[in-house]
C-alpha cells in the first residue's frame, strides 16, 4: 500500500512537472522543481477553473478577501474519506487572491480546512495552467491516496527526525511487562485508558538512525490494550520484522530494565513500518 | 422494558407507525434511479414525526469516512441556540498530525461542517465541552476539556472565541495524570465561570474525584478535591458537574470504597455549592446525616462491574453517570447511574431525585427508571421543569436509544426510540464501541442530544426518522462516497432534538 502510494506520488509529481513545463502560463522553474515537494506536503491536490473571487462555495466557510471558488477539473492526491470529484466547486484560501480571476486555472496543492456540505481547503501552493490531459492525475478518483491510516512522507520525515533510533529488526519474544510498585506505595491507578503494557524484545538488523545498540537487541514496551488513546499504537507480535523508530521511554515511568538497560516505546502511528517501507525509510532518511 | 413497552401503548402516534409510515412513503416516493450520477449522490430524509429531528453529522464531503467515530458530546450556544459544537473520537480526516476536530452546526443542528480546531493531535482520547455566553461572543466560548494520548495522557482546557474559524482552540491549562475531563460552564456578566470535573490522580490519599473551577473564563483554574472520605486508591472515572442559573452548582462521583479489579464497591455521592464555587472551601453545602463528612450519599455501597473489555454486547463497563439540575429551580436535582443490579444483569441503570437541594434523595429508583444491561444515562431538564432521561439499551440483539421525558418523576412519562441498530455490526475497532458516554442538553423547552450508533441508512433503524448529510441510499440499505464507491458500515454520531412535554 505504502509502496504504491510513494509510486503514485512520483508519477504524479513526474507527470505534473511535465505538464507545467509544457504550458505556456508561467511554469516557472521554481515552481515545477517544488512541485514534487508540494505534493507531499499537501494532503489535496487538484486541477480547477476559478469560477467565484471573494466567495464560498458553502456557507458553513467564513467568506474574505482570500477565498476564491474553484470547479475541479481533476483530482490529483485526496485523502479516501474526503468526497471530491470532477465538477465539485471548493472553496480555497489563497496566499495571495491577487494571482487569480475568474476563469484562472491551475493545479492547488492544499491542506483541508472546513468539511460540510462541501469541501473548504487551504492553499501551501499552486501552479497556474491546466492539467495535461494525459496525466494520470487527470482521472479524478482513481489516484486518491492518504487514506485513513496512511502515512504520509512528510509525516514518516517528521517522526523518524524525531526518533532516537530507527532500526530494521525481528521480534523475538512478546511478555507482559508490570509497573514497579511506587515507592510511596501508591496504589497504581485504575482508567479506561489502562495501556496494560507490554514488552517486545526486538533483534536489531540494522540501525538505520542512531548509534551502535548494545548486543544488538532492545526492549520495546508498547500498550496492549484496545482502548481509543492507544488505537493507533502499533501492537507487537512474535516474529514480526518490521521497521521501529524508537525513543527512550518516557512514559511508563520506568525507562530501565531491572538490569539498567534503556527501554524504547513505539507509541505513535506509522513508529511500525512493514518491511516492505525499507527503501522508502531509507530514502527519506537519506534526503531528508 | 416495561416503562417503554407502556409508552408505546401511550403515545402509539409516535412511534412505531411512525416508523412504518416513513419506510412506506419512503418506498413509494422514492424516483428511480435514472442516472449512476443521482443514485450515488442521493440524500435521503424520512417522513418525520413533527417536531422530532435526528441528524447523522457526518459531512457530505466526507461521505468516503467508515471510522468509529463513538463517544458524542454536545454543546449549544445558549444565546445563540442556532450554534451548537458536537464531537466524537473522529480523526482528523485529512492528516495524522493535524488538529482533532469537532462538528460545527450554525443552523439549528440541520447541517454539520467539520472543523478541525482542538489542540490535540489528529484525535482526542475524551473531549467534552461547553458554550458559556458571558464573553459575547456569538460563535463562542467553546471552551473544552481534551485529553491527548499520543504518548502518555495530557489534559488540555482550552477555548475558541469563534468555533466557525479555523484558528486553533487556545490552550489555558496542562496537565497529566488525570482523566475524564467533563466540561460545564456559565455565562455571567463578569465572563465565563467553568466546572471540569476529572479523576486526578494528583490529589493527595486517593481524593481524587476533583473538580478544576475557573472563575475568570479560563485564565486561571483551581483544582478542588471533592472527596472527602476514604477510597480504595482512588474514585471512579465519572466525576460529573451541574450547574443552574443562579449558580448553584452540584457534582455527583463515584465514591470507590473497594476495588477488587472487576468490581468496585461505590457510593453514588452528591457535592453542592451555593456561590458558583467561588469561596473559600467550595462544595462543602451538603452533608451527609451518617458521618457529617461533605458529600451527600445517595447510594451506598452499590456494585459496579468493570470492564475494560467488551462486556455489554460490544461496548465496556464501569463508569456511568449523570447529573442534571433544573435550570430555573435549583432545588431540584437528578441523578443517574449504572451499577450490577439485579442477578442476571450485566449493567442496570438508576435514577434518583431531590426536590430540597440534595439534602434528601428518593429512597428507591424513580419509576420505570431502572433499565436493565443499558449504559450511557444522560440527564437534562428543561425550562419547564420536564426531564429528560437519555440512554441506550441492549436488547434483543440491538442497541436501542431511547429519550424517555417525564414531568412528575417518572409517574408517567413518555419515551421515543431514537434509534434501534444492530448490535453486532460493525466490529469495534477499539473502545469504547459507543461511548463512555453520550449527552443530552435543554435549551428553552426543547431537549437536544447526541448518541452513537450502526450508520446502516434503514429507515427502520430511526423510528422517528433520519436525516443523512453522507451519501447513502436508502433503498438498498448502503453507503457510498459520494462518486459510487461502497463504504462500510460504521460506527457514527447522531444528533437529535426533541421538544420538551407540555
Amino acid at each position: 500500500m505504502k509502496i504504491s502510494a510513494v509510486f503514485s506520488s512520483s508519477l504524479l509529481g513526474a507527470s505534473l512537472s511535465l505538464a507545467l513545463c509544457a504550458c505556456t502560463n508561467a511554469a516557472a522553474p521554481q515552481a515545477t522543481n517544488n512541485s514534487a515537494a508540494l505534493i507531499s506536503q499537501s494532503s489535496i491536490v487538484f486541477s480547477g477553473t476559478v469560477s467565484q473571487l471573494a466567495a464560498t462555495s458553502f456557507a458553513d466557510v467564513p467568506k474574505s478577501p482570500q477565498t476564491i471558488v474553484v470547479r475541479v477539473d481533476s483530482i490529483v492526491k485526496k485523502p479516501a474519506a474526503v468526497s471530491l470529484k470532477k465538477g465539485d466547486s471548493v472553496t480555497v484560501e489563497v496566499k495571495d487572491a491577487s494571482g487569480f480571476q475568474e476563469g484562472t486555472q491551475a493545479t492547488f496543492y492544499t491542506d483541508g480546512w472546513i468539511f460540510g456540505s462541501g469541501v473548504a481547503v487551504k492553499e501551501l501552493g499552486h501552479v497556474l495552467g491546466p492539467a495535461a490531459e494525459s496525466a494520470p492525475a487527470t482521472r479524478a478518483g482513481q489516484n486518491t491516496h492518504g487514506a485513513q491510516g496512511e502515512i504520509s512522507d512528510q509525516e514518516l520525515r517528521d517522526r523518524m527526525n524525531k526518533s532516537d533510533f530507527v532500526v530494521v529488526g525481528r521480534v523475538t519474544d512478546v511478555r507482559k511487562w508490570n509497573a514497579p510498585k511506587a515507592k510511596s506505595g501508591a496504589p497504581s491507578r485504575v482508567t479506561e485508558h489502562d495501556p496494560d503494557w507490554q514488552e517486545a524484545v526486538v533483534e536489531v538488523q540494522s540501525v538505520l538512525k542512531g548509534g551502535k545498540v548494545k548486543g544488538n537487541k532492545v526492549i520495546v514496551r508498547f500498550p496492549s490494550r484496545n482502548d481509543v488513546a492507544w488505537v493507533n499504537s502499533p501492537k507487537f507480535t512474535k516474529n514480526q520484522r518490521g521497521i521501529f523508530c524508537l525513543n527512550r521511554d518516557q512514559t511508563t515511568g520506568s525507562p530501565t530494565t531491572g538490569q539498567g538497560a534503556n527501554v524504547y516505546t513505539c507509541l505513535g502511528h506509522g513508529d511500525a513500518l512493514p518491511i516492505s517501507e525499507e527503501a522508502r525509510v531509507r530514502a527519506l532518511l537519506t534526503n531528508p | 422494558m416495561k416503562a417503554c413497552a407502556s409508552s408505546w401503548l401511550r403515545f402509539p402516534a409516535f412511534a412505531l407507525p411512525a416508523a412504518r409510515c416513513a419506510l412506506l412513503t419512503a418506498l413509494l416516493l422514492a424516483p428511480p434511479f435514472k442516472t449512476t450520477a443521482r443514485f450515488f449522490l442521493t440524500r435521503a430524509q424520512a417522513p418525520p414525526t413533527p417536531a422530532i429531528k435526528v441528524v447523522n453529522l457526518i459531512p457530505a464531503s466526507l461521505s468516503g469516512e467508515s471510522n468509529q467515530d463513538s463517544e458524542p458530546f454536545l454543546a449549544i450556544q445558549n444565546e445563540n441556540p442556532q450554534v451548537m459544537v458536537a464531537s466524537a473520537f473522529t480523526p482528523n480526516p485529512f492528516s495524522m498530525t493535524g488538529n482533532a476536530p469537532v462538528y460545527v452546526s450554525q443552523d439549528g443542528g440541520k447541517s454539520w461542517a467539520l472543523n478541525a480546531i482542538t489542540p490535540v493531535r489528529h484525535m482526542t482520547c475524551d473531549i467534552t465541552h461547553a458554550m458559556a455566553t458571558g464573553e459575547n461572543h456569538p460563535r463562542g466560548d467553546l471552551h473544552a476539556g481534551t485529553l491527548a494520548c499520543a504518548s502518555g495522557i495530557t489534559l488540555d482546557e482550552s477555548e475558541s472565541n469563534d468555533v466557525a474559524l479555523s484558528a486553533t482552540m487556545n490552550v489555558q491549562s496542562t496537565r497529566g495524570n488525570v482523566d475524564q475531563p467533563f466540561v460545564r460552564a456559565l455565562g455571567v456578566s463578569s465572563g465565563d465561570r467553568i466546572y471540569v470535573g476529572v479523576n486526578d490522580f494528583n490529589q493527595a490519599n486517593g481524593h481524587t474525584a476533583t473538580i478544576d473551577v475557573s472563575v475568570d473564563g479560563g485564565s486561571t483554574y483551581r483544582s478542588i478535591p471533592i472527596e472527602m472520605r476514604n477510597t480504595a486508591g482512588q474514585d471512579g472515572p465519572s466525576v460529573r458537574p451541574a450547574v443552574a442559573n443562579d449558580g448553584t452548582v452540584y457534582a455527583a462521583f463515584f465514591g470507590w470504597r473497594k476495588f477488587n479489579g472487576k468490581t468496585a464497591t461505590s457510593d453514588v455521592v452528591v457535592v453542592r455549592d451555593d456561590a458558583a464555587a467561588t469561596g473559600a472551601n467550595p462544595f462543602q453545602a451538603l452533608k451527609d446525616p451518617t458521618d457529617k463528612v461533605p458529600g451527600v450519599l445517595v447510594v451506598k455501597r452499590v456494585a459496579i462491574p468493570w470492564s475494560n473489555a467488551p462486556a455489554l454486547g460490544q461496548e465496556r463497563i464501569g463508569s456511568t453517570l449523570s447529573i442534571a439540575v433544573d435550570p430555573n429551580h435549583s432545588g431540584t436535582v437528578y441523578v443517574g447511574w449504572a451499577d450490577k443490579g439485579s442477578k442476571g444483569d450485566i449493567y442496570t441503570l438508576h435514577a434518583r431525585r431531590s426536590t430540597d437541594r440534595g439534602v434528601t434523595w428518593s429512597k428507591t429508583d424513580l419509576p420505570h427508571t431502572t433499565i436493565h444491561n443499558a449504559t450511557n444515562v444522560a440527564l437534562a431538564v428543561a425550562n419547564n421543569g420536564a426531564v429528560g432521561f437519555l440512554y441506550q439499551q441492549l436488547s434483543l440483539g440491538r442497541w436501542v436509544t431511547h429519550l424517555v421525558q417525564s414531568h412528575d418523576g417518572f409517574m408517567t412519562s413518555q419515551d421515543f426510540v431514537l434509534a434501534t441498530v444492530p448490535a453486532d455490526q460493525p466490529v469495534g475497532k477499539f473502545l469504547p464501541y459507543l461511548g463512555d458516554y453520550d449527552y443530552l442538553l435543554s435549551v428553552g423547552n426543547e431537549f437536544r442530544g447526541v448518541f452513537c450508533a450502526n450508520n446502516t441508512p434503514d429507515f427502520a433503524n430511526f423510528p422517528q426518522g433520519v436525516t443523512y448529510q453522507r451519501a447513502a441510499d436508502f433503498s438498498a440499505k448502503t453507503l457510498n462516497d459520494g462518486a459510487g464507491n461502497a463504504v462500510p458500515i460504521s460506527i457514527d454520531p447522531f444528533y437529535f432534538s426533541v421538544p420538551a412535554i407540555p
